[in-house]
This record gives C-alpha cells, structure tokens and sequence, in this order.
C-alpha cells in the first residue's frame, strides 16, 4: 500500500460497501424469487398431466444446460424487445437495468434447481403423510402449508444450502453486464490505485466470510428444523393415530 | 506348485507354536478391552473362541494380525514377533487369514477377481497363475458355478465362502474367523460351517471367535471363554461344555445353549 | 421481430466463427479438468493428513479458491500476479503473461478445491471393512489405494464429479473478460456487430447446452458400465443413497465389537 493515501482508501472504501450493498441486494432479491417460484414450479410438476410433465422437462434442461451469464445477457440485451413483443409498443420502450436482467436471469435459472430440489424431497416423503392428511379431510391448502412443506424444507435445506452458496458466487456475473457491484467497485479500486492484488483478495474474502456465515446460519436452521420435527414426532402422531 | 491345501501342522516339528500371545493389553482410550491375555496355540490346532459380546474375543483375533495395535505384551505368530513396524506386519499377514462377520468382499470384483487380487498383488502372479489358484480354492468352497459372479448376485452364504476361499488363495498357516456365521441367515449357517469343517479336516490352524456351540463341540480341539477382557475358562471341546468350572461360564452356556 | 426470435441466416453465417469459440471452450475446459484433478489428489491427501499444520493448509487452499467466485479468482489471476515483481522477471511469466495461461491457472485452482472435496467425500465413503479385508490379506498401503479404494471412491463419487464437471463448463463462459474468444465472446461480439440480441447468444447456448448434454450421457454410460456388478436395472441416481447406506454401514462396523 505504497501510494495510497488514508482519504483515497476511505473513499474506495465507501465505494466497495455499496457496491457491497448491490451485491447483497442482488442476492437476497434474486433467491427470494427464485425460491418462491421453484416452491411453486415443484408443486405444480408432481401434476400427472403429461403437458405440464414435458414442459417442465425442457425447462429444467435448458436452464440447467446452459451457463448464467448467457442468460443474463439475453434478458438484459434482449429484455427490451421480448417485453416489446409481449406488451407492444409501450413495452418496447422500457429499458432493462442491469439489475433487472440478472435478477430475472438468476429466478429463471435457480428456479429449476430449487423445483428439483423440492420435487425430490416431496417424492421422498412418505406417502402416508399425504394419505393421513386427506383421511382426516384437511384441506388441500393447510395439508401443503401445515403438513407438507415445512417436512419438505427440512429434506431440501441442504440442496437450498449448496443453491444457495452457488448463487452467491455467481451473483459477480451481473458486473459484465454493467452492474456496479462489489466486484465492480473493487476492478475501479484494483485499477486506479494500481493494487489489484489486495483489492481483490478482500472482495473474496467478503465473499467467503458471508459464505461461513450463511452456513452457520444454516447449522442452526437445521437443528431448529430436526428439534420441531422431534417434538412433533414424539407430540402428535399418536394423537393423530388415535383420532 | 504353489498349489496346495494350506500348509498341515508340518509333521516334522510337532511341538512347534503358531501363535503366542503372553500378557496382551488392549485400550480404546480408558477402557480396557483386554487386560493380560496369555495364549498358545500349537500349529494344527482349532480353537473356538466364545463369550458374551463386549468381551473383547474380536479384539484379540484382530491384534494377531495387526488390524488392532497392541498396547502391552507380545504377540509372537510363526516365529515373527509382532511390532509396529510395517514390513514386520506385512510378513505376518501372509501368514494369517482371515474371515470376517460382514464378508467385507470387493463390490467391484467377480467372485474370482476377489480371489486373484490379493495373489497377484502381493506375489506378483500372472493372471492366469492366479486364476488357477483362486479356481482351485472356489472349487474347496464349491462355488466354481458362482466364479463369475458379482457379490452383490450372491447369497449370504455364498459371499461367505468366497471371502473364506479368498482368504485361502494367499496360503495363510493361521486363519482367523470373527463370527463367521453372525451376519447370516440361519439356513445358510450350515453351509459355511460345512465348508469351516472341511477346511479343520485339513490341518490348517484355526482361532475361531464364534457363538456355534454345534460347531465347536464338532471341530474345537479347545474351547476358550472370556468376558471382560480376559480368558476366565479353557479346555477341551468336551469338559468344557459338560463340566464348565466357572460360575460365569455356566451362566454364558445357559444362555446360549437355551 | 418478425414473431421467430432467430435469424435463420445469421446464425447460418456465424457456424464457423462459434465453432471456433466452441474449440477455445473445450480446451479451456478440458485442460484446466486435468491440471485441477492432478492438483487435487496431493491437496486432498494433505487435507486428510493427520499432520495438523497440512491438513489446515489444505483447508484453507480449499476453502479460499471454492469460496471466492470464479470471475474475482480470474481477475486475481490476471490483474494480481502481475503486480508481484518476482513473477514478473521469472521464467512463469509466460504462463501468467497471456490471458490464455491466467484463465487456465485460475480455473484449474478453482476446479482443483472442488475436486478436494468431491475426492475426499468419495474415499470416506469407501466402506471401513473393506480396507480392513484388503489389510488383512497382507495387501500394501499403496496397492489398497490403488485397486481398491479408488475403484469404489470412483463409483461413489461419480454423481458429484459429473455435476462439478457441469457446473464448471458453464462455469468457463467467464473467460471473455480477459479477452480470450471463447464460445461466450464469440456470440457477444456477432450481437456488438449486428445488434441482434437473440441469435448469436440463442446459438451460442444450444452449443453450450449440447457440450453439458453430451457430457451428461458420457457420464450416464461410465456409470452403467462402472455399476455393473449391482443388480441390474439400478441407475447411477440410486448411488447417493447408497452412499450413505454404506457411510452408515461404516460406522457400525468402525465401532469394534469384542
């Protein structure tokens, strides 16, 4: 840190926490949406119609076939003219930020992984669980919200896990198209002040240490998950089976 | 020829040791599996080694071949006295086989490339030296039909004896047996035993660690009893079930026998 | 637009120039693959390494170069090493001077901490008992490794590498940014020259999607042929639960019963 002057460092400094911030909004948007949406999509492929079945098959394939930043490029050079297909002229003039087009690039693409994800862990519930819910004539949308899925998020966290810290390491992709990230921010520094070697250690190690911390968090999650489902499990089943 | 029935208890030095084991101290951390176990046992012999589970009988057969360290005492198979030194225990492990409760077969190898790969490896056999080997030892447990097969189309039973013929094909002096029959079905004890009962017609020197008290009355020519790590009772196939001495060893024959 | 997204002859004419890039995405990923695999094996060793300073070592390699994205590494890589005056004038500045020598530095570290951890779950996944059978049988250190646990830790592991070789073809679509022209640039700058949004990217992902599907199948076959000793009908999908059957099967067998 030869030529660097305590004002310059505090200024990247400012510039490196918000795009920290962009980073981190970037992220949480994007998984929030991607999660909501592959809850759903998994739901809606245990469906037995064949259309839903083959759609959801080419989906899948294509999304998780194809590398992300491809398809950031795609919503956010081609963003404007699919809009302007769907909602003609007026669509066509809405320009797609950068912010945007990655996080519709990432909902799109971790989407089909979280469907997988839960798709998988539904099919690895006992059946018992569906047939004791439907006996009991509970209806569809407590037996999903009180019964099935929070068993399914418990069977899922640890692909949500891996989802998760995957994503995180892809959310610098959206720079390329423009945004200004952390990793942005950290390029300007590592260039104007001719360091590039620190700069860029400490945006990975930013990122690893909110990786260690994510997964501390899930540790916990975990072990919350496993204890409600103990005392569940030594709870109510009996009541259940005496009803 | 490398060829032959596992070397008989050589008839020209009769009183002559396989085993000895004098003053055996075994640890996992501060419990004592075996406290001061002394042993010998002449070549030829077969002896059956029984007692309630957590009496540290697998542990002893586990030392003699190293798969457990000793923590004090010595243990002395052919001759070789056993240290920790890694050509010391490679030396003794061409000298003894072993048969383990789970089979432990390789998933990944035929019936009969399980027989060849330890030949092969440790004596540098060709490939078809060592197939006529292990064909030979298939055919001492009867499975030469089954040779091609994968373990996993095998039966328990059938799994059994290619580990025993596996252990065979590196013509050990001493085998070992850690509850060779415990992971069974029970109508496929019979056929191993049958096999087990061949191979002690033959003259190899046989530890047995094994609950099969039809067995041990057949085959033993001794009996040994321990709980909590140490040997309480030994003695021949005959007084040892009739005429139990110990009041512990009773109580393990009533249980058992019942 | 005229409703179909694709320019049937645009994407006709820029065949040759994505072929190209195709050939850089290959190279880029097959030798970075190699170098990554043979880079893993020391590392995972240090990392299982029972000497503390090692295993940390490798811990920290793994976790730094898995933890931080690709693009910041290859920025590091590319941008970072110059600065070090040493490297500068030493004989490795040919590697670190190209972008080309950078990408390939920089994701083969990458794919090299992934692979640590996928080779290390493999080999713990390799059942206790049947290193202990191989032991037993007077087999070598080395020739245990060799013939028995990375045949199984190969079988055990090959659903993770598939999805690790997966991700990291993808994964390489980021090369762009130190201005090698692989597959990704190629169709970025076709969409600089002609404004097209859809075709060049729209081709260049059916060629990225048909490199991932072919693997995906070679990947499919290698398993078939590699599980052929299970039952038939067992795909390569049923591994990771049995997987973890056999980790749990472990641990019982660890626990010793004496």
């Amino acid at each position: 840190m030869t030529n660097l002057s305590l004002a310059e460092l505090a200024g990247y400094m400012r510039q490196l926490g918000e795009g920290a911030l962009v980073t981190l909004e970037l992220f949480l948007t994007s998984f929030a949406l991607a999660f909501a949406f592959g809850v759903l999509i998994g739901i809606a492929t245990l469906s037995r119609s064949r259309i839903v079945h083959a759609v959801w098959r080419v989906y899948a394939s294509i999304f998780m076939g194809v590398p992300s930043l491809l398809v950031i490029f795609l919503t956010f050079y081609g963003g404007s003219a699919m809009l302007g297909a769907v909602l003609g002229e007026f669509g066509a003039r809405i320009d797609i930020s950068p912010f945007a087009a990655g996080v519709i690039a990432f909902t799109v693409v971790y989407a089909a992984y979280i469907a997988e994800l839960v798709r998988g862990a539904i099919e690895n519930l006992p059946k018992g669980q569906f047939e004791g819910a439907r006996a009991l004539a509970i209806p569809p949308a407590i037996m999903w919200g009180k019964v099935i899925l929070p068993q399914v998020m418990r069977l899922a966290l640890p692909g949500l896990v891996n989802v998760w810290s995957f994503m995180l390491k892809e959310t610098p992709l959206v720079s390329l198209a423009g945004l200004q990230d952390l990793v942005a921010a950290a390029k300007i520094a590592a260039g104007a002040t001719k360091e590039p070697f620190i700069f860029f250690v400490a945006t990975a190690l930013v990122f690893i240490a909110f990786s260690a911390l994510s997964f501390r968090l899930a540790g916990r999650l975990e072990t919350r998950l496993d204890r409600g489902l103990r005392r569940e499990a030594t709870g109510h089943p009996p009541a259940r089976a005496t009803a | 020829m490398t060829m032959q029935a596992p070397v008989p208890a050589a008839a020209g030095e009769p009183g002559r040791l396989a085993i000895t084991i004098s003053g055996l101290v075994k640890h996992y951390g501060s419990h004592r599996a075996l406290g001061g176990i002394d042993l010998e046992v002449r070549r030829g012999e077969r002896i059956v080694i029984c007692g309630p589970s957590g009496s540290g009988k697998s542990t002893l057969i586990r030392c003699i071949n190293a798969l457990e360290r000793h923590d004090g005492g010595s243990i002395v198979v052919n001759g070789i006295r056993l240290t920790a030194d890694e050509g010391t225990v490679q030396d003794i492990r061409q000298e003894v086989g072993m048969v383990f409760q789970h089979f432990n077969l390789f998933p990944h190898l035929t019936a009969i490339e399980n027989c060849m790969l330890a030949p092969q490896l440790n004596r540098g056999l060709t490939k078809a030296r060592a197939e006529k080997l292990a064909m030979h030892y298939l055919e001492r447990v009867h499975l030469t039909d089954q040779a091609r097969k994968y373990p996993s189309r095998l039966s328990g039973g059938q799994q059994q004896r290619v580990a025993i013929a596996r252990a065979l094909c590196m013509e050990p002096r001493i085998l070992l047996f850690d509850e060779p029959t415990s992971a069974l079905d029970p109508e496929m004890v019979n056929e191993v035993l049958g096999v087990m009962e061949e191979l002690a017609a033959s003259g190899v020197t046989m530890l047995c660690v094994t609950h099969e008290m039809g067995f041990a009355r057949r085959v033993a020519d001794r009996c040994v009893f321990m709980d909590h790590g140490e040997i309480v009772e030994s003695g021949d196939a005959a007084s040892f079930f009739e005429a139990p001495e110990s009041q512990r060893l009773r109580d393990f024959l009533a249980q058992i026998l019942r | 637009m005229n409703g179909l997204p694709i320019d049937p002859a645009l994407a006709w004419g820029s065949l040759p120039a994505l072929f190209d890039g195709l050939k850089v995405t290959v190279i880029l990923t097959a030798l970075p693959l190699l170098l990554g695999l043979a880079l893993a094996f020391p590392i995972c060793f240090a990392r299982m390494s029972s000497r503390r300073w090692l295993a940390l070592l490798a811990e920290a390699f793994v976790t730094f170069f898995r933890g931080a994205p690709l693009l910041i590494l290859l920025y590091l890589v590319y941008y970072g090493l110059g600065q070090i005056e040493a490297l500068r004038e030493g004989p490795f500045w040919i590697l670190f001077g190209s972008p080309f020598g950078c990408a390939i530095v920089a994701l083969s570290l990458n794919h090299a901490a992934y692979m640590v951890e996928v080779l290390r779950g493999s080999l713990l996944a390799v059942p206790h008992g049947i290193v202990e059978a191989s032991e037993a049988l007077g087999i070598t250190r080395r020739n245990i490794f060799i013939w028995v646990k990375m045949p199984l830790a190969i079988r055990y592991g090959l659903k993770a590498y598939q999805n690790e070789v997966v991700s990291f073809i993808k994964g390489t679509a980021i090369v762009s940014v130190v201005t090698i022209t692989d597959l990704t640039a190629v169709a970025n700058s076709i969409f600089e020259q002609t404004y097209d949004p859809f075709t060049p990217i729209l081709c260049a992902a059916a060629f990225y999607w048909a490199l991932v599907n072919l693997i995906r199948i070679g990947f499919g076959l290698w398993g078939r042929w590699l599980n052929r000793h299970n039952a038939e009908g067992v795909a390569a999908d049923v591994l990771v639960p049995g997987r973890a059957a056999a980790l749990r099967r472990t641990s019982d067998l660890g626990q010793v019963t004496p």
